[in-house]
This record gives C-alpha cells, structure tokens and sequence, in this order.
C-alpha cells in the first residue's frame, strides 16, 4: 500500500462533486482497478458454490459415487480458497481506495484550513469545518472502498443470470426481473427510515453536546450548585431521544420483516417452480439445490447495490460540503505585484488614526474604549486592509503578505495556545534554545506557571490552553510572541488578566527585553544565538538591533514603562508624549487611565 | 494550573453486577426479546429440512402434490419468519433505546455526582472523553452489537441444533470448522480492540488539531504557523494511517482462515453424506439438508464474530462511565451546625503533591460584613487559600470554620448557602436565560429572577432581548457577551444568597475598562456579605476593611491599607507606584 499522506494532495476540480469524486477516482486509477478486478473474481467464486453444492448433490450424495462426491467437495474448497485470496486482497485494496481518497480530502481540508483559516472561520463555525474534514472524507471514501463489491456484484449478479437462464429460460427471467424489483421494493421503506434515522442522530447529537455543555460547566455547577434542575433537564432531553428511537423502532423492524420475506418470497418460487421443472425431468435434484443457493447468495449483490446507492448519495453530499470549505478564499491576499519591502527600520504609520510608530522604540497605544486601538492594531498587521496603513510609505496592501506577516507581528487580546508540548507552544517554530525559551517567560514573568509543572517544558498544554487560568494563558502567549521576534511586535492588551505584582514586572522586562541594551534576559539571549538555525535567512531583520514594540493597554503600570504614549480619542491621536506628562496635561488621558482605581 | 487527577475506571466485577442489575431490571422485556427471536430463528431453520425433503421427492420421481405441499410450507414458514422477525426487532430495539437511556442518565446523574475537591483539580479533557467518546461508543454496543449478538446467537444454536435433529452423523461436519473459527478470532480479538482505539483516538487527535487550527486561525495567521500546524495535521493524519495499516494487517490475517473455517463444514458435508448414503447411513435429504445449513450458518456466525470486538469496546467504554462514580466523596457531615456566620482559619496548610505544601501555616478571622483583600504575586497562592476558604478542599493541617464548624463536614447545599467561590470562569449553560439562573434556586418564580437581575443592573437588557427570560442562551442560542455572562453569574449570586463569598479574581477576565461597569453590579451582590476578594488590581485591596498580602503560601502582611502603606512594606511599595502614576490624587481621598 501506498504511504500516506501524500507529499502533495494535488489540486482538485472543485467546480461541482461529481468532478471532485471524477477527480479524486483518477488520482487512484490503479488501486480502483486492482479493488474491481478482486472484487469480480472474488464474488464470482462465491456465487458458484451452488452450482458446485447442486453438482456433488447430483453426482456424489445421489448416487453414493464417492469419487464423485470427493472432486465437487474439492471443488467447493477450491473455491473457498479463491475466495479466500481474492477477498482479503478485495479487502486491502478497498481499504486503499477508502484511505487514499478520505486522507487526500483531509490533506486538502488542513492545508487550506491553515492557509486561510481567519477566511474560513469567519464563514462558517469551528465544527463545520471539523465535521468535513472528519465525517464527510470518510463518507466521500466510503464510494471507493465499496467500488470493488459493487463491481462484483454485478458481474456475480450477471453470471447467476446466465447460469440460470442457460438451464431454463423461466427462472432465468424470474431471477432477472425478481431481483431490480426487490431492490425498488425495500425503496419506500428505506427512505422514511433513513429519515428518521437522520432526526434520531440529530437528536443524539444534541445530547451529546448537552453532556459536553454540562462538562464544561461543571466547575461552574458544582459552585452554585444547580444538580437538579439541569439533570432533570437531561433526563427530558434523554427521554425524548429514547421516544424518537421508539417511533423509529416500529419501521426499522418492518424493514427487517421486509428483509426477511422479500427474498423469501423469491426463494420459494425459485425453488417450487425448480421441484416441478425437476419432476418434469427438465432439471436435476441438485439444480433445485443449486437454485436454492443461488436464490440465497443473490440476496448479497441486492444488498451490496443498496448500499452502494446509499453511500454514492453520502459521498456526493460529503463532496459538495468539502466543496463549500475548499472554495473559500482568503480575505486578505497578496497584491498582484508586490512592492519591495522597505529596508528595517522602516517607519509604520497608520494614516487614518494619525498614529506614527517610531522605530526602535515601546510605544503605549491608549483610548478609552479597548475596541478603538485593537482595530488600529488590526490595520498596523494588515488583518484589515486600509490603504492608508504603510511602513517606509509603502502601503501595507503593496507589500507581498508574507513579507508584513514577517515584519511586524499582531498579538491579538485573547490569543490561543496550541495543544503539545508546553516548549512548542511557547516556540512552535522550534528554532530557539532552552535558555531563549525561559529567557521568553522570564519576560513574560511566567516561571512561576512553569515551576507548578512537574515536567517543565515538556508538560502537555490541553487544547486551548484549558488547565491554565486565564492570566497564565495570557503571559504564556506573551512569551511565544517575544520569541516570534519581529521587527514590529504590536501587544493588544498583553496584560489585562494579570494581578499588579505581576504586571508591574513584565512592564519593566518588557521594555529591557525589546530594548536590547540593559536586559538581563532576552535580549542578550537574542545576541547569544548564534547556533546556527537562525541564520538561514530566516529572518533577515534579526542583526539589526531595532525591535519596535507597540502596546496597547490602560494601565499606568505599563504605560509608565513606554518610551512614548499616543493618546487616541474618536478613532485619532489627539495626544503624544510619555506618561506622566500626559497625565499631567491632559484631563481626557488621565481619566482613562486612572478611572479603575478612582472607583 | 493543571493536576490532571485521573479517574477511576470500574473493574471487570464491578462491571458484571452493574450490568446484572441492568438486565435485571428489564427482564421481562429481556425475556421477551428472547423469546421472540428463537420462534423467528425456528422457523428458519425449517427452510433446509424442507428443501431436503423436496430434493429427496424429486430424486426419487414423486408427485407434484407433495413437491407443491412442501413449496406451501416453505412459504408458510417465511410468513411465520417474517412475522415473528417483525415483532422481535421490534422489542430488542424498544429494549436497547431504553437500556441505553437508563445508562446515559445515571452516567450523567453519577457525573454531577462528582465531589467538589475533584471537579476542581481534574482536567476537563478525561471528562470530556468519558462524556462524549465513551457515551457513544456504548450507544453503538447497546443498539447494534448486542441485539446483533443476541439474534446471531440464537440463530447459530438452533442452525446447529435443528442440524443435529436432521442426523446426529450426518450433523458432525458442522463441527470441521470450529478449531480454526475459535484460534483465529481469539488470535483477531486479543488484538483488534486496542487497535481500533489507537484508530479511534487517532482520529480524535487530528479532529482536535483541526478545530485549534480554525479556531485559532488569527493567531496561526498573525505568527506565521500555517506551514507548522500544515505539519502537525499531516502528523496526525500519519498516525492515523499507522494505526489504520495495523488492523488491516490483522483483518488481511483473519478475514481468510474466517472463509476457509466457513467452506471446511460445507465440503466436509457433502463428502461425509455421500459416505453416509452410500453406506445406507442416512437419507438424500438429510444430507442436503445439512449442507445448506453449513451454508447458512455461516451469515449468523460471521456477524456474531465481527459484533464481539465492539462489545469488547463497549464493556471497556461501560468501565469508564462507571469509573466516574467512584470517586470518593470528599466531605462528611458530621451533622454540626454552625453557631455564627464567623469563619476562622488557623493555622491552615495545603499541598496538591504530596510533600509540596503551598501554604504554609495560615491564620485568618473573619467577622460577618468583613471586607478582605488579598493580593501577592501570581504562583503566592492566594487562589488555593480561596478555594479552603471556600471549602473546596480540606486543610491538610489546622481547619477552616464557619461558626466553629469546619466547612468540609457541612453538606454541599448546606455550604453553598453559607460560603461561595466566585472565580474568573464562568459558563452559560445550553437552555433559557431563566434555566441558567434557577441553576442557583430551582424553585424561584419569575419574579425573584427580575429581582436578581434588578440588583445587578442587568434587568434592561434581559428586558431588550426577544423572548426575555425565555431566550435560548448558550452554545447555539442567543450568544451573550462576556459581560452578560458575568452579570448572569452575578444574578444567581444573589439567587444563591451565601452570607460569605469568595471572590478569586472574578472579574480578571474582563477588560478593566468593561469591569469598571460591572463594579457597580459586583457592589450590589457584596452589599451585607462577607467578601475575601482575591485582587488584581489595587483599588480593591484600597477599598477593602483588611488588606492580606501573601507571599510564598504565608501571610506576609495583614492590616487596613493605610496601616499597611503606613508600615511601608512590599504592599506599600506597589502602592507608592500607584501613587507617583498619579500624582494629581491626594493621600486623603484615599480613605473612604
């Protein structure tokens, strides 16, 4: 089998799910074709142990020729034995075809999920894309894995056919026409059934979220202590799946009377019309034995030809919503000829607030309400487009995205840690030493979250960071942007779950840090690096020394820290200068960042 | 901090009774079930005996009467089949959803059960899983694997039996494939649940690192991580095949000595019957008879195999869900009831790690309408003196009273209405808004909700909503702000009405610019409380009756702020920063 996952998915035909399902089969021809070819051979081997059964009845058992009775046992065993070999390499081929083309969805779905993740979160929910990316590869798969026994299904069904009508025309027909009609009849029970079915797995979900809900509120619960009325609720919610299951529960056992009498139906007719045609010495006693059988082993490819319908239907449903995530496209993309990016040190300055970022320096980014300066953040990271946001006056929207997303890096005010091991969250480039690492949460005054870790840098961080308290998360987020280590690092609100003590640290660490002059931490890490791995080009920013830094907050712990404070009212920068003279001189600045302890 | 505590997981004994008393409560309809399903595999076995004899009459050149006869039977016996199908599908579905409703619920009943002490310091992730993974996977056991066993079960011994009635000798090739059926699905079923986990599992990774990479798209986008999270997928999708390749590896082993122990019985039949006959030992019909149930007995007996590996899955996924009503309760009453509403804290001492105590000796008095800060650096362990405050967890030395009753050996109930723990997280449950604060008193009217909501400010905008207290709320309702969640949580404070609560930094997660408004609501709850407000910010360690600034689990300094800025202390020099900040702000105005 073929090693998966692919180097390269490829690029897939997204116009419409029958081209996507054309175009996933053709990336895997030869596996669709060895699974057919198998398929074939093994159901064909099956569909003649009746014959085989109807020839050692007819020569052997009736007779008591043993000879006779030995050669059509081998026969049987024979085929066992084909059946054996084929099947099982039916079986690994199919399981190829499931594999390769619900992994190459899944590829397909990472890679543009990571690629253009904000786009696609702000079209539709997490679970959504998680859902394509599980449920629905799997169902587009479920078409290539069945291929193989449907492809043996027909040609078993067409042997059978020819036996038959080769020993009488009537039955022949019988079973030609018998076996479609079976097929169309189970129709009109199946689709309220898979209805139902559908509303039950619904409901089931909703329950299950319920459970989830009750989990993650369960700290919350067991401290207000609200037990009973929300089990009573979930055993309401448990009662109404347990109703839908009983009203579901009267057609699924129709359906499986129906599974038992159609064939059954079929069966007796096959067999009394074979016994008269018997006793009119048209047929043997083994070939009504053998149409006992074959009327038997049909029920298979019946079988088989339903669920291929039904998963082909799923598959082009999982195709058509892998469609919608794959064909949404990035909000922000590159321009058609990027501009040069300007040398470091290069001024950013975003034209619509007024606000000018000197190089090298801390600036304190300030306005009453927190929303005003993340949206400046927003446009200094080019998270949204404005034309008036350039560096070295250079429009941020000439520039190739990938040079801005090198340049100057936007810490958002809730930003999410990664699940893994606590050093890869900190570092997920895994390009800085142990000592830069700690340096990093040194700055970020996070050794005490690391000294509550038995296993230091090696603890596993939950997803989402869940086993942290807020205030740890968000100095543990501060020390992965440290070691991002851009030209520009703009903090959004960096410190606003976290107690004074702490904050008063990371104000001064931060400032030596992104200074690179007095630190004892990481700047002189930073200096220190030269092993080697960082110095491919990497970042071609990093011998110059100028490390600008923006930060936006109200409090004076930090803001006494910054070389420079921009005050902005209305959207503008109604005043520039350090803290204190602010606070000094200006009544708007000081109400804002002094109202919280005034209160 | 994390302490992932892991749960218990029930024992195969403990397993086996519960499951006995389950059965034991639905045994009529177990019985049944049964019942029903042996009558329906009877009347398929008839369908051989009668083609044997069919083949018998027309080898021997009988009438078509009798031929015809037989077809009537035969077709009569499908009727019986179907019918009888019908109505046993029928109960072991009626049985299954009730079976597994009775299970979800006292897992949810059990998982609400859980002890304070222990939902505090566990990770949610092992939860999680029991609640979600475990839950479904025992849905899959009980609605398909076991009433799939239960039919195949019953269809295979009365095959072998009816086979058996037909001729004892011409029965015994039946019996050819059972060596190599029973050491090839021992040798598959030792193996295959475990790789079907790692399969599982392996699928809930990449699930997890696929919903992080959307959910944290901005971030993967602002620092550059979409090459490395490219990386970490395709990892998991690599574990994914490994573990894929594994029980395939297995399936390509047992799925054809699966065929071979099936044909073993049917080419031994007609081999042993034609001896059989030519020896005068048994009929033509017997023998065809025997054949084609060799034949058929291998769909019943492939299906009973292929159910045994969920079962195995469903039992371990049934030792989870039990496991989580085993942990110890971690407080009994002791039936004192508490003189006053004083709680006293001597000499208290705490460790989550064995031999790592994170306070080291605490005192504390609190009179009723006492008004404590306590701030220190992070890691100092303010929170866990919170939560024994609280009565979260017991003291490991000296005890935490409230009117001389130590808050462990009061009842959860009773303890809530006397103490609670406020902190920074908070969650607004699937259901109404009016759900989500009766969580604080089921049996509030409406009106006593308006109340709440009035005392915290938050009745304007409950009012402004569009079915007001009716509102689906929570994952997939009406989507609240952080600040209305918070204001919610502050509502069934008042709902909950303890006389002391501990606040642990309540409102830290809020920006203080949209904290400040909810001060005001924080002010109305507070009003003729005890309050131990664990502080990030300084002003309420300022407006506070008592200041304590903890230190490396002790109390370092204790006393009203103006004694502590007078001692000129850590606390008065973290002040004295405040203070130079602003200069305009006289000393005076500081005392309230």
């Amino acid at each position: 089998m073929r090693p998966l996952p692919y180097a390269d998915p490829g690029t897939p035909d997204l116009r419409s799910p029958l081209r996507l399902l054309w175009w996933v089969a053709g990336q895997q021809r030869l596996t669709l074709a060895g699974g057919v070819a198998f398929g074939v051979v093994w159901m064909v081997a099956q569909a003649l142990v009746p014959a085989a059964i109807g020839r050692g009845v007819d020569a052997g058992v009736g007779t008591g020729d043993l000879a006779a009775a030995a050669r059509w046992s081998l026969v049987v065993l024979f085929l066992a034995l084909v059946q054996a070999v084929t099947g099982v390499l039916r079986h690994r081929l199919a399981v190829s075809n499931w594999l390769q083309a619900s992994f190459r969805a899944m590829q397909l779905l990472s890679r543009h999920s990571a690629r253009t993740g904000v786009a696609v979160h702000r079209v539709m929910p997490t679970g959504e894309v998680v859902a394509a990316a599980t449920h629905d590869t799997l169902r587009l798969g479920a078409l290539y894995d069945i291929s193989a026994r449907l492809a043996g299904a027909v040609v078993a069904y067409a042997v059978v056919a020819f036996l038959l009508l080769r020993t009488s025309l009537l039955l022949g027909l019988l079973v030609l026409v018998g076996v479609p009609v079976l097929v169309l009849a189970l129709g009109p029970v199946m689709r309220p059934l898979h209805r139902r079915q559908a509303d039950q797995r619904a409901a089931a979900g909703r329950l299950t979220a319920l459970g989830a809900d009750t989990v993650a509120g369960l700290r919350v619960l067991k401290g207000v202590g609200g037990e009973e009325p929300l089990f009573a609720r979930y055993v309401r919610s448990s009662g109404e799946l347990r109703d839908t299951g009983l009203r579901i529960a009267g057609l699924q056992a129709v359906l499986d009377a129906a599974q038992v009498l159609l064939p059954g139906v079929f069966l007796v007719t096959v067999t009394w019309l074979s016994a008269r045609l018997a006793l009119s010495g048209v047929l043997t006693a083994g070939d009504v034995v053998a149409f006992y059988g074959y009327a038997f082993f049909l029920v298979i490819p019946i079988r088989t030809a339903v669920e291929a319908a039904d998963k082909a239907t799923r598959s082009f449903v999982g195709a058509r919503r892998i469609i919608n995530v794959l064909t949404v496209r990035p909000g922000i993309a590159d321009p058609p000829e990027p501009s040069p990016a300007p040398a470091p040190g290069a001024r950013l300055v975003d034209g619509r607030s007024g606000l000018h970022v000197e190089p090298g320096r801390l600036t304190g980014l300030v306005s009453a309400t927190p929303e005003v300066t993340a949206a400046i953040a927003d446009r200094l990271g080019r998270f949204t487009d404005d034309a008036d946001t350039t560096v070295g006056e250079v429009s941020l929207g000439d520039l190739s995205l990938g040079d801005v997303r090198q340049r100057i890096v936007v810490s958002e005010a809730q930003p999410h840690l990664f699940s893994g091991r606590l050093r890869d969250a900190l570092d997920p480039w895994q390009r800085s030493s142990d000592e830069r690492v700690l340096a990093a949460l040194h700055v970020a005054a996070g050794e005490d979250i690391l000294d509550a870790l038995p296993e230091g840098l090696d603890a596993v961080v939950e997803e989402r960071g869940q086993g942290f308290s807020g205030g740890q998360r968000q100095r543990l987020a501060l020390a992965r942007a440290l070691l991002a280590d851009p030209e520009v690092l703009v903090l959004v609100e960096p410190t606003s779950a976290v107690d004074a003590h702490t904050e008063a640290r990371i104000a001064i660490r931060l400032h030596n840090a992104r200074h690179g002059s007095t630190t004892p931490s990481l700047a002189r890490a930073n200096g220190a690096r030269h092993d080697g791995s960082m110095h491919n080009g990497q970042n071609p920013n990093e011998q110059v020394a100028t490390r600008t830094t923006v930060v936006t907050t109200a409090s004076p712990l930090v803001l006494d820290r910054c070389d420079t404070v921009a005050y902005v009212e209305a959207g503008r920068v109604v005043a520039v200068g350090d803290h204190r003279r602010l606070l000094a001189e200006h009544a708007g600045y000081r109400a804002t960042v002094t109202r919280g302890e005034e209160a | 901090m994390s302490f992932a505590t892991i749960l218990p997981i029930a024992s195969s004994r403990q397993v086996r009774t519960h499951t006995a008393a389950l059965f034991a409560r639905h045994r009529r309809t177990l019985l049944l079930t049964i019942g029903l399903h042996a009558l329906a595999a009877l009347a398929a076995v008839v369908g051989p005996r009668l083609l044997g004899e069919i083949v018998q009459e027309v080898r021997a050149g009988g009438i078509a009467a009798t031929v015809d006869r037989l077809a009537l039977l035969l077709a009569a016996a499908i009727v019986a089949q179907t019918v009888l199908t019908g109505f046993a599908r029928r109960a072991s579905f009626v049985l299954a959803e009730t079976v597994f409703a009775d299970l979800r619920e006292g897992f949810v009943q059990r998982l609400l059960g859980l002890p304070l002490s222990t939902v505090e310091r566990a990770g949610t992730g092992d939860l999680v899983t029991r609640t979600t993974g475990d839950v479904e996977a025992l849905a899959r056991t009980v609605r398909f694997a076991l009433p799939e066993t239960l039919v195949a079960t019953i269809t295979v011994a009365l095959t072998v039996a009816a086979a058996f009635v037909t001729g004892p000798l011409v029965a015994l090739p039946l019996l050819a494939g059972v060596p190599l059926l029973v050491v090839g699905t021992r040798w598959y079923l030792r193996r295959a649940p475990a790789g079907y986990l790692r399969e599982r599992e392996a699928y809930a990774t990449f699930t997890g690192s696929l919903a992080e990479t959307v959910e944290g798209a901005r971030t993967v986008e602002a620092l550059g991580l979409g090459d490395q999270r490219v990386r970490r997928l395709e990892d998991d999708i690599a574990a994914a095949y490994v573990a894929e390749r594994y029980t395939l590896r297995l399936r390509t082993l047992w799925f054809p000595s699966m065929e071979l122990a099936y044909a073993i019985p049917v080419a031994s039949a007609l081999l042993w019957g034609a001896w059989l006959v030519s020896r005068d030992l048994a009929t033509l019909a017997q023998v065809t008879a025997v054949t084609l149930y060799a034949v058929q007995i291998v769909d019943p007996v492939d299906r009973l195999v292929s159910w045994l590996d969920e079962i195995q899955v469903g039992v371990s996924a049934l030792a989870r869900i039990l496991g989580v009503g085993l942990v110890p309760d971690d407080r009994s009453p002791s039936g004192a009831q508490p003189t006053d509403r004083r709680v006293v804290a001597e000499d208290v001492r705490f460790a989550y790690r064995e031999g790592h105590d994170v306070l080291h000796g605490v005192d504390l008095d609190l009179h009723p309408g006492d008004r404590l800060a306590v701030v220190g650096p992070s890691g100092a362990g303010k929170s866990t003196l919170g939560r024994l405050l609280a009565g979260v967890h017991p003291p490991r030395t000296g005890r935490v009273t409230v009117g001389d009753v130590p808050l462990v050996d009061l009842p959860l109930h009773q303890l809530r209405g006397e103490v609670m723990l406020v902190t920074q997280e908070h969650h607004v449950f699937v259901g109404t808004l009016g759900d989500n604060l009766r969580l604080a008193r089921a049996a509030a009217g409406d009106a006593q909700l308006w109340e709440a909501l009035g005392a915290v400010g938050a009745a304007a905008w409950v009012r402004a909503l569009p079915q007001g207290l009716s509102t689906p709320v929570g994952s997939g309702g009406h989507a609240l702000s952080p600040a209305q969640a918070q204001h919610l949580a502050l509502a069934r404070l008042v709902l909950a009405d303890p006389h002391t609560l501990v606040l642990d930094e309540a409102t830290s997660l809020l920006d203080p610019r949209a904290a400040r408004h909810l001060e005001r609501s924080l002010a109305a709850v507070l009003h003729g409380r005890t309050v131990v407000a664990i502080a990030h910010r300084l002003h309420t360690a300022h407006d506070a009756d008592v200041v304590a600034v903890v230190e490396d689990g002790l109390i370092t300094e204790l006393g009203s702020h103006r004694e502590l800025v007078e001692a000129g202390g850590a606390y008065a020099e973290l002040w004295s920063s405040w203070r130079d900040d602003t200069p305009e702000r006289q000393p005076a105005s500081h005392g309230r």
